[in-house]
């Protein structure tokens, strides 16, 4: 008997770049994928605009934003010269989801001519570094480089458009602030020198129960008065920069029904993407998190209204007031009022990283797993579980999550509705 | 010149005629011969209606301030403009369409509240190199 999958998708055209070979003169890596994708919807006649999947060995954001497209399906595996054939392993099972209709596989791989350009034009994942990455040469003069450069600029539009201001912002870090001071686990838990242990040496490692320079309560003058960072993004606006590792593992029911801790249910998931490079950004006050959530919510049949938490990636403040409003659990412009008017905290309606989020508990480059990690404790009833550490977190009684990480400048976002039941 | 000590960027076959132009102190953008929009950055294909007819057409060179910050962190930005901060980055939405990202000239980054969202610049250019001239934007 065939598979459920087997036959549920056909490959039903393929098309090279204009020229491959050894051209007579160099193109990009960038520009022969263009081509290659022009002309096998040339050859089939369905549109690119119907794309609505992309896989790629890398460069998967890069071609969504150079085509203007916003896919439902990122797929950027790059595992070596196989990754195309597993890119259509992935694309079968995506479609058989029903996830998605259209997808695309796409090559574009400069091997002979970057021999004449040093390098350039051959893109990088992501495409940082390369010169010839569009985006790259038309940003790179202007010297904007860590995340919180290109975020504050986000802020600044949502505050001119909503009339919100920096201190509705600072309210998101002291409600944060709040859930890490229940959660020894936080870097921030504590101020450095409180509690029975003594005060860090410099250049001892801080955090958790040894507290840190910055840890313990904070309030809107305790972010106002941190240093400028990006105005208006100022240092308690910011995430911390951490170690971290986290892992979870997923089933179908049958297993999880032997496993010695209780499942959480993923009852809905979505992604999107709405640029890579922020000068492609169209509404500095809104992100892809509108179509990832609102596809999660369908697959759950659940909206909003229905969460009893919410696990928002807080790179920045900024970051997480816009999410609030994307993912509907408030109105355009009002994200921040869930923590200023203290439904996000401690005992609150709707708590909001309740392990005390990106700004406050930990965060090593990429927050997403400790989003999953807390949901899932807090879904199954684990979150005062101390762990490896022993060290247990504030348990609440939330039934239903919905989780959202944000990547890039925010640039691209997965979100999931994860119920206990 | 010489003393240009920021990132240089290089152009590509694609965006030549964009740095042509700026060495002659004119703003030029590719334009959709079929759906007649210009878009940035410089495409083979038109990322509005996908057709690959690209022409390069002279623009006005002016534009209003759709966002800005100030940057303050020398470890955040890079080489060449650690010694620039505080700076005042923007994004230009372009008279034309689409939008730039630019350092803005003759603002005070100690005073962002006298910056206006929305308020009209003119664009300018850097000798940053014989074949880089590099974009900067003003308030009128």
């Amino acid at each position: 008997m065939p598979g459920p999958a087997s036959k549920a998708a056909a490959i039903i055209g393929a098309a090279e770049a204009n020229d491959i070979g050894y051209p007579q003169t160099p193109k990009s890596s960038l520009t022969l994928h263009i081509e290659a994708i022009k002309n096998v919807c040339d050859s089939t006649g369905i549109p690119i605009a119907a794309i609505d999947g992309i896989f790629s060995a890398g460069w998967s954001p890069q071609i969504a934003e150079y085509l203007g497209l916003h896919p439902k399906y990122i797929d950027t595996t790059a595992v070596g010269g196989c990754s195309f054939e597993m890119h259509v392993h992935h694309a079968l099972a995506a479609i058989h989801a029903g996830a998605i209709n259209v997808a695309l596989v796409t090559h574009g791989e400069m091997g002979f001519s970057q021999r004449f350009t040093q390098g350039k034009g051959t893109g990088r994942p992501g495409g940082a570094g390369d010169p010839w990455d569009p985006a790259t040469q038309h940003t790179m003069a202007y010297g904007l480089g860590g995340a919180p450069t290109a975020y504050s600029h986000a802020l600044n539009r949502h505050m001119a458009r909503y009339g919100t201001t920096q201190e509705d912002f600072a309210e998101i870090a002291v409600v944060t602030r709040e859930w890490a001071t229940l959660n020894p686990r936080a870097v921030m838990y504590r101020k450095a020198g409180e509690g029975d242990l003594p005060p860090l040496e410099k250049g001892e490692w801080g955090g958790g129960k040894r507290g840190h320079t910055f840890g313990g309560p904070i309030t809107v003058d305790t972010v106002m008065n941190s240093r400028p960072i990006s105005w208006p993004i100022k240092l308690l606006d910011v995430c911390l920069v951490t170690d971290h590792g986290g892992a979870v593992l997923i089933t179908g029911p049958e297993i999880a029904k032997t496993s010695k801790t209780p499942p959480v249910w993923i009852a809905g998931a979505g992604e999107s993407i709405s640029h890579w490079n922020m000068l492609e950004m169209g509404d500095f006050t809104q992100t892809s998190a509108g179509r990832s959530a609102a596809a999660a919510y369908r697959m759950a049949g659940m909206g909003p209204e229905d969460m009893e938490m919410a696990m928002i990636y807080d790179s920045f403040t900024v970051t997480a007031g816009i999410t609030a409003e994307m993912l509907g659990l408030a109105p355009a412009g009002e994200g921040f009022t869930l923590w200023k008017d203290r439904h996000a905290a401690p005992g609150g309606r709707l708590p909001i990283n309740t392990n005390g989020g990106g700004l406050s508990f930990n965060h090593s480059g990429m927050y997403g797993m400790q989003l999953l990690v807390e949901a899932y404790r807090q879904l199954s009833g684990t979150a005062e579980d101390g762990g490896f550490s022993g060290d247990p977190g504030k348990q609440t009684s939330a039934r239903s999550c919905v989780v959202n990480g944000t990547g890039g400048s925010l640039s691209t976002t997965g979100t999931l509705v994860l119920t206990s039941d | 010149m010489a003393d240009y000590t920021k990132p240089i960027p290089s152009p590509d076959p694609v965006s030549q005629p964009f740095w042509d132009g700026a060495k002659e102190g004119k703003l030029m953008l590719p334009r959709c011969d079929d759906c007649n929009r210009c878009h940035w950055y410089p495409r083979v294909i038109c990322p509005f209606c996908h057709s690959m007819s690209i022409e390069w057409v002279e623009a006005t060179g002016k534009g209003t301030i759709h966002t800005f910050a100030v940057q303050h962190n020398k470890g955040l930005v890079a080489r060449g403009w650690g010694d620039d901060v505080p700076y005042v980055s923007a994004y230009i939405d372009l008279a034309e369409g689409d939008r730039m990202l630019t350092v803005l000239k003759g603002v005070d980054p100690n005073d962002p509240e006298s910056i206006q969202i929305g308020a009209a610049v003119q664009i300018e250019f850097e000798e940053a190199s014989e074949d880089v001239h590099i974009p900067f934007w003003r308030p009128v």
